[in-house]
């Protein structure tokens, strides 16, 4: 009796990871999309500067994001299998990619707000929130964590130049 | 007080170097808020509990680097960096650091 319910158990927990993982994800994606078209106008580099253009009056201020997203269900499980046999781990390389357009996204969103134009010099990190590596013997919990920071202008377009 | 994590700031010159400053903070959230992103590990979606977390340890690491950077007379703090480590499940460390300066705003020609 007691593997059938471990079994059923882990069929439910795999479907609720399909279904509502698939749905948070692809409503995530669409978001993003939405999102980034309407920010389009934004200079961003990951430079020190914005080529063409000179500095505004507005001084420059560095902005933070953060992003943490966790993994659904399925997705720990098929990486699971993905572990055994090697090979690319592709819904983790979506959940990655999701966490890090969702940081970009604040800060070009925060920058924006506060009256900048221009993003330079962002950049992009992990962190670990789950602790993976610190608990023993039990397994972590499985998320991307992003910090983003970057420093808003106010950039002007140089003319006659 | 102007914050960048670029070298120079354009616009600005550098005139003098006060040094480094850092701030750093190891922050938790309670328990409820771990068993949640327990769940939530289960149908996905993004961890706000954790984000929080990281946004006030962020706070607080860039708080005190502005203390210290006050101290020192610094007008500005340039190149500012963060790190983060884990000290254990559900806690993280957040570490800022950047060089505390004085800028004056660049003559435009």
């Amino acid at each position: 009796m007691e593997p059938v319910i471990f079994f059923g158990f882990t069929v439910v927990l795999l479907t609720l990871g399909l279904f509502a993982g698939g749905y948070a994800e692809r409503r995530h994606l669409q978001s993003l999309e939405q999102r980034e078209a309407a920010m389009g106008d934004m200079l961003l580099t990951q430079i020190k500067s914005y080529p063409g253009h000179i500095p505004g009056p507005r001084p420059p201020q560095v902005i933070y994001a953060e992003v943490v997203i966790a993994s659904d269900y399925l997705k720990t499980f098929l990486a699971g299998l993905r572990n055994f046999f090697g090979g690319q781990v592709g819904s983790f390389q979506i959940m990655l990619g999701r966490a890090r357009r969702e940081a970009t996204l604040r800060v070009l969103e925060q920058a924006r707000q506060q009256g900048y134009n221009a993003v330079c010099n962002l950049r992009l990190e992990t962190a670990d929130v789950g602790g993976n590596a610190a608990t023993q013997g039990k397994k972590g919990m499985v998320m991307a964590a992003i910090l983003a920071s970057a420093t808003a202008y106010h950039a002007e377009v140089r003319n006659g130049h | 007080m102007i914050v960048t994590n670029t070298e120079t700031v354009a616009g600005y010159r550098i005139v003098e170097v006060k040094g480094l400053v850092q701030g750093n903070t190891v922050r938790a959230k309670h328990a409820g808020r771990d068993i949640m992103a327990g769940f939530k590990n289960i149908v996905g979606g993004e961890l706000k509990g954790y984000t929080e977390l990281l946004t006030e340890s962020r706070r607080q690491a860039v708080e005190r680097m502005l203390g210290q950077a006050q101290q020192l007379g610094a007008n500005a703090i340039v190149n500012v960096r963060f790190t983060t480590s884990a000290v254990t499940a559900g806690a993280a460390e957040l570490y800022a650091y950047g060089t505390a300066v004085i800028l004056e705003p660049e003559l435009q020609a």
